[in-house]
């Protein structure tokens, strides 16, 4: 929060142009968050959707006949009027071919990782060009990054910063999350689960469908460090879920997301 | 609290009921840009617009850039986008159920835009019927800074989500609508225009699965 890090900023020119950057920001154009929030979430949905299209149609047939694929498409549409809730069946066929089809769930999260990496990169670009006076580039180290990633980057997209950020100082980061914003609202159909399952195996089915809703976060942070100079294949990034703390328990999603961020082959030159 | 709601509910019922269409349209144009001023949580966007087009691109390169197929996924996401968003709409604003679809679009543009996009398209177009309209989008946060590629000019319907938010929350109030693109200004048309033109009005149905 640009508050918090007025601290650091003692003289009353910095002040002003700190003042007159928050004035920009909030004069430019916006739109609803909620919108957005569904933006981002849908992603998963459709990603899931384009990889059974090209699991059932192979690349050949595309351009055969287009009137006829064409017809398809309106008889497609018409059986969705009776199938309102597609993307939650997407949602719970994709967990289910984790264990069925651990191709085609691979290639459907990665498809969505792809989507995070190029937000991710683009983001970058978005913020270096903000004229935010707490942010400096060019002496940014691997930690400065990560709080870069910590602070302005998860505000801009989810709203809020990432609750508590951890390091060995030798290329191990953990970026902690207690509520991470697109998972909130979640919750589980009941009548999808047989009666007779005890909670802890409902919370593991939960966990599972959510699972590939991390795969986005994951694709963004990669995408940042891409753009600052780490490179895709020397990035490891793993989310996992973690208890949270006892006070925050009540609220939301019943648990925390940490993003394990691992940069294999530490940036010697620099 | 509970004051202020029964009597913005009053004011809802009294503007409702009122013969004038000026004056129902001026209700719902404080509606929308009053929620929208007070009551919603907004980010930039330069961001949105940014993160649509890594979704569109993502599209093209995946599906080989088969446009049509393209449009069709683009309409899916806006349909289960929808579907969702309408339940917000009716939270927020209390609205009734609309008598005609006169009043429909009527609130399509000045409320539902404005709380979502922040913008207030124009209506025009109507048939004799007074069953189908269009929308035009004289400004469309989708599309700021966008120019498609000559190929995609021709098939590509790039703010095609738009239409499919409109179909499933719709379809949400029992309003079953044809939602098409008529013209884009991305494809070099003077406007950009959306169609909607209402089929029939489904019955009340208990949603599938809800016994």
């Amino acid at each position: 929060m640009p508050h918090q890090r007025n601290s650091s900023i003692q003289n009353p020119e910095a002040l002003e142009r700190q003042r007159q950057y928050e004035l920009f920001q909030e004069s430019l154009p916006k739109v609803n968050a909620l919108v957005y929030q569904m933006l981002l979430n849908e992603i998963i949905p459709l990603s899931s959707h384009v990889e059974n299209q090209l699991q059932t149609i192979p690349m050949e047939e595309f351009s055969e006949d287009q009137t006829e694929s064409q017809l398809k498409d309106l008889s497609l549409e018409e059986k969705q009027v009776s199938n309102p809730s597609s993307s939650d069946q997407l949602i719970y066929k994709l967990s289910q071919l984790a264990d069925e089809d651990e191709n085609e769930f691979n290639n459907t999260l990665k498809r969505v990782r792809d989507i995070g990496i190029k937000l991710g990169t683009r983001l970058t670009n978005l913020l270096v060009f903000t004229n935010n006076v707490n942010l400096n580039f060019k002496e940014m180290d691997l930690l400065l990054i990560m709080k870069f990633i910590c602070r302005d980057v998860w505000k801009q997209i989810f709203g809020k910063q990432i609750d508590n950020l951890k390091t060995n100082h030798r290329g191990t980061f953990y970026l902690i999350d207690y509520d991470y914003a697109l998972i909130q609202d979640f919750c589980i159909e009941t009548n999808t689960i047989p009666s007779q399952l005890n909670e802890e195996v409902i919370t593991s089915k939960e966990l599972k469908l959510v699972e590939p809703f991390l795969e986005l976060p994951v694709g963004i942070i990669k995408g940042v460090l891409l753009s600052l100079g780490y490179p895709l294949e020397e990035v490891i990034c793993l989310a996992t879920f973690i208890d949270k703390p006892r006070e925050k328990i009540r609220n939301g999603f019943p648990k925390g997301i940490s993003f394990h961020v691992q940069i294999t082959k530490p940036n010697q030159q620099q | 609290m509970s004051k202020s709601r029964s009597s913005s509910l009053s004011a809802h019922a009294a503007a409702l009921s009122s013969k004038s269409t000026a004056n129902q349209s001026k209700f719902f144009k404080t509606l929308g840009e009053d929620i929208w001023k007070n009551k919603i949580e907004k980010i930039n966007a330069e961001l949105f617009v940014m993160t649509y087009g890594v979704i569109v691109q993502q599209l093209c390169q995946d599906l080989n850039n088969d446009y049509i197929k393209i449009n069709e996924n683009l309409f899916s996401m806006g349909y289960n986008i929808g579907v969702r968003l309408i339940e917000d709409f009716l939270a927020r604003t209390a609205l009734p159920r609309c008598p005609n679809m006169t009043m429909t679009s009527e609130v399509i543009s000045k409320v539902a835009f404005k709380i979502f996009l922040n913008i207030t398209p124009q209506i025009e177009n109507w048939n004799t019927n007074r069953d189908s309209f269009s929308i035009i989008l004289t400004e469309n946060p989708l599309t700021e800074f966008v120019e498609l590629p000559q190929d995609a000019m021709k098939q590509l319907w790039y703010s095609n989500i738009i239409c499919g938010v409109l179909k499933g929350a719709l379809e949400m109030v029992q309003l079953d609508c044809d939602v098409n693109f008529m013209t884009d200004v991305l494809r070099g048309d003077l406007t950009t225009e959306i169609k909607i033109k209402l089929n029939k009005i489904l019955k009340d149905e208990i949603p599938l699965g809800e016994d």
